[in-house]
């Protein structure tokens, strides 16, 4: 398809004509987000029967505008009551919740609404004109170079465990240790499922997250009268200007939002990969990169940025193996993939043949949707901060309730409500004994799909561990994933021999 | 005396108002059924082949059963949590299960579930069959299963497989064990991914259901099908049978789709399994489903009326195959 004027203004051009459907999604989907358990693929899957009855230009119109908003609501529970509805959202409370705690909610929520509707936007234009270069991305990352791009994500627990490292590598072990319950990837035997049917498949990620985060902090919360702290400022009622300010001042950290996104987008369009490592591999690149890495889940700007912006980056992403190869790269291009059978349309390079203006014009839907969450985000950063004001006496129950009913919803097992209790539990002994939860997590989230990516390769080359260095890119990756490590404590000791020799040099003349 | 002649006719009375109370909901129920929407269990996740079929023939099903269909995921231990969870749910013929016999019989042979088929579970009715291929992404430097062969003759080709319990799987071994070429099988766990992996070129081939090679178009080039006779010539660029090209005597390797019941449901409520197979076998020739099948780019020659007798008897020499492979499946 040639990228003249007049094509790409048809294609937003048409976008925008079906804005009566769009706007609907977009509410749908940002209610999805932001309640936990509703994901966008359980969502689509719930609203089937609607898609199914539309023609497949507005199904997939409304599936993707869904699909878009439930990424950026999913950031809103994490920032306000540090409830991580999905595994995109989780690295996004490291940062989002210490600034609500610290009276900088409508902050938070605009650097989280920002980040999302740009990252979002520049991706799916990316997308748009760089779509047969993205799709040659999967010929190139596999199992072997999945696994190095997932130990950047793991890296965090490095991270997180320097302030204390023996009990940061405990909470990350530990967290590694659950997320390999479940029946192997090889031969299905059951480790460490202890006879429950229902873990199977693994440790539930949404009751784990939401048990690890929501409960366990819901029990901490009784012990204050607000959730924000006592001194800091916090703010009842904000001004429409106030919020317009904030949401202005966001978009300050462009850049970062850019090269996250596309990250995020790079990461997305890898077949299985999705917006869990995403978010978490952009976290602790900015982490690396920033200037002020020790601010880093203090609640600093950055910390929200970067998985926002990555975990919207992804959206495009993941349907880049569906329209370009005609295979699903995750759960929601899955079931995206069925509405497309069950109308008969081809898909991968047939669909860009026979429909090129379906097949371009679902990114262009994409761009759009972005497009039309900007003027939600005002009235959503002006009334959702007013949560914070509400006495924890009542939010903390409210908190407990609401994710009981998010960890049941993905299932529909009771079991996962225990789950959910559990996790609460093991969430609020860690925090009482100084052991990180988010290093928990990462090790829940990652684990299985680090796991799995290893099996896979180690299978292949006929169990050589050799094979972990068998690929240019994977070798790249390695390097910099040892640069990443390495560095920052050399940075850090050069910093204080330099600060050392300075004031040594001010106190020599003084003295 | 008195009192309890009193007492045996008002028990006697309240007995029959009883009895009379609880028969006629059940003959009601009878000429009701279904009063409501049909729970399908899918063992496998959401956006597969089995997602995929359950709704193509579902969408025409209701025009029979004057029923919708509901349907929940099960994936997890190669379809195991998905049998363990229907064999709990209600068995009176409205929870029924969308079964892929191949793969799951083999589970359930070789996995350690408490679910015999034929005691527990009885597939019901079959709605499609197709067989298994050998098949390579478009940028393969195979053009044919000979020189496959060849090359696992010099070193181990990796071939990706949906799970090691799987007919797929079974047919590369003894293709193997057939020829002295050694196959590699990589599990990927699921349909999605297992094709990737042979497009991408992160391993030599697939083996996979046919219909996965024919909806994925120019991407995919068959190799060999592991049948008596190519079904659909033209949607394959005319590929040879294993035993063609290979010069092996294998046996055919297919697997069906069907939709089972647990084993009590044929025995308490006859009729309405009569009434379940009669509704499918109206739909399976239907032309509105042969044309849902076809849009969703699966060939219509793969549907398959198969009655309960065939499906079992499938089931049968299924779990016949996984007995004989499986050291080399359980790695044990």
């Amino acid at each position: 398809m040639e990228y003249d004027l007049a094509t790409v203004s048809g294609l937003f051009g048409h976008a925008f004509s079906m804005w009566w459907i769009m706007i609907p999604a977009i509410m749908v989907g940002l209610v999805a987000g932001a309640v936990p358990g509703f994901a966008a693929h359980n969502t689509i899957i719930i609203l089937l029967p609607l898609t199914l009855a539309l023609n497949v230009e507005l199904a997939l119109t409304f599936m993707v505008s869904l699909y878009c908003a439930s990424h950026l609501g999913c950031g809103i529970p994490a920032i306000l009551v540090n409830i991580p509805g999905t595994g995109g959202a989780a690295a996004t409370t490291l940062d989002g919740y210490p600034m609500t705690k610290n009276g900088q909610a409508v902050k938070a929520l605009a650097l989280c609404f920002v980040a999302s509707v740009l990252g979002g936007l520049i991706s799916s234009i990316v997308t748009l004109f760089a779509l047969p270069m993205l799709s040659k991305v999967g010929y190139y990352i596999h199992s072997v170079e999945m696994v190095v791009v997932m130990l950047f994500g793991l890296a965090l627990i490095a991270s997180i465990a320097a302030q204390d490292m023996l009990k940061g590598l405990i909470a990350g072990a530990f967290g590694l240790m659950l997320g390999a319950m479940g029946a192997d990837h090889i031969y299905a035997t059951p480790r460490g499922t202890f006879g429950f049917l229902a873990l199977f498949d693994g440790v539930p990620l949404v009751p784990a997250l939401i048990g690890l985060f929501a409960i366990s902090e819901a029990l901490v919360m009784l012990e204050e009268t607000t959730l924000v702290k006592q001194g800091s400022q916090s703010r009842g009622r904000v001004t429409w200007r106030e919020s317009a300010k904030e949401i202005f001042h966001a978009f300050t950290y462009w850049w970062q939002i850019v090269w996250t996104s596309i990250l995020g987008l790079i990461i997305g369009a890898l077949p299985g990969a999705g917006a869990s490592i995403a978010s978490f591999v952009a976290y602790q690149q900015s982490l690396f990169f920033s200037k002020t890495p020790e601010k880093f889940g203090t609640g600093h700007p950055q910390g929200v940025i970067a998985p926002e912006s990555a975990n919207n980056g992804v959206t495009t992403g993941t349907l880049v193996p569906l329209l370009a190869i005609g295979v699903p790269g995750g759960s929601t291009a899955a079931v995206m993939m069925i509405v497309l059978q069950f109308h008969g349309v081809p898909f991968g390079p047939r669909l860009f043949v026979e429909q090129p203006q379906l097949a371009y014009g679902v990114i262009a839907v994409m761009a759009v949707s972005y497009i039309m969450m900007i003027p939600f985000m005002f009235p959503m950063v002006r009334y959702m901060s007013r949560i914070t004001v509400i006495s924890t006496v009542y939010l903390a129950p409210f908190i407990v309730a609401f994710t009981l009913v998010g960890a049941f919803v993905p299932r529909g097992f009771i079991f996962d409500m225990g789950v959910a209790v559990a996790f609460g539990v093991i969430g609020y002994i860690a925090r009482k004994t100084g052991y990180h939860v988010a290093a928990i997590l990462i090790g829940v989230i990652l684990g299985p799909l680090i796991e799995r990516s290893f099996l896979l390769a180690m299978r292949i080359s006929g169990n050589d561990p050799m094979v972990m260095f068998s690929s240019t890119i994977g070798n790249v990756l390695w390097v910099m994933l040892i640069l990443t490590l390495a560095l920052p404590p050399l940075m850090q000791r050069r910093r204080a021999w330099l600060e050392r020799q300075t004031s040594k040099s001010h106190a020599g003349p003084d003295a | 005396m008195k009192n309890f002649v009193r007492n045996a006719g008002f028990t006697a009375i309240a007995a029959m108002a009883l009895a009379t109370y609880l028969s006629v909901p059940a003959l009601a129920q009878d000429t009701d059924y279904p009063d409501g929407n049909i729970s399908i269990t899918i063992p496998t996740g959401e956006g597969g082949g089995a997602d995929r079929d359950a709704r193509a023939i579902t969408k025409v099903w209701a025009k029979y059963l004057e029923r919708n269909s509901e349907f929940s995921y099960y994936p997890g231990a190669a379809g195991q949590v998905g049998y363990e969870f229907f064999m709990k749910s209600k068995a009176d013929g409205t929870h029924l299960m969308f079964s892929n016999i191949g793969p799951e019989v083999i589970m359930l042979e070789l996995q350690d579930v408490p679910i015999t088929i034929g005691e527990d579970l009885v597939y019901i009715q079959k709605t499609s069959t197709e067989p298994m291929a050998i098949w390579v992404g478009a940028n393969s430097k195979f053009e044919t299963l000979q020189q496959l062969i060849e090359e696992a003759k010099e070193r181990p080709v990796t071939i990706s497989v949906s799970r090691l319990p799987h007919p797929a799987s079974i047919g590369m071994l003894a293709l193997g064990e057939a020829t002295g070429a050694e196959f590699n099988l990589i599990p990927y766990g699921g349909g999605n991914p297992t094709a990737m992996a042979a497009i991408t070129g992160e391993v030599d081939a697939s083996a996979l259901p046919l219909a996965n090679p024919i909806t994925l178009g120019p991407e995919a080039r068959v190799l060999g099908i592991f049948a008596d006779e190519n079904p659909v010539p033209d949607q394959t660029g005319n590929a040879p049978t294993v035993n063609e090209a290979a010069g092996t005597d294998l046996p055919a390797l297919t697997s069906s789709r069907a939709f089972a019941v647990q084993a009590s449901v044929l025995e308490e409520y006859p009729e309405r399994v009569e009434l379940l197979k009669k509704t499918i076998r109206e739909t399976l020739v239907d032309p509105d489903y042969v044309a849902a099948v076809a849009a969703a780019g699966v060939p219509v020659e793969f549907i398959d009326p198969g009655d309960q007798e065939a499906a079992m008897a499938e089931a049968a020499a299924t779990a016949e195959l996984a007995t004989k492979y499986r050291d080399l499946l359980t790695g044990e």
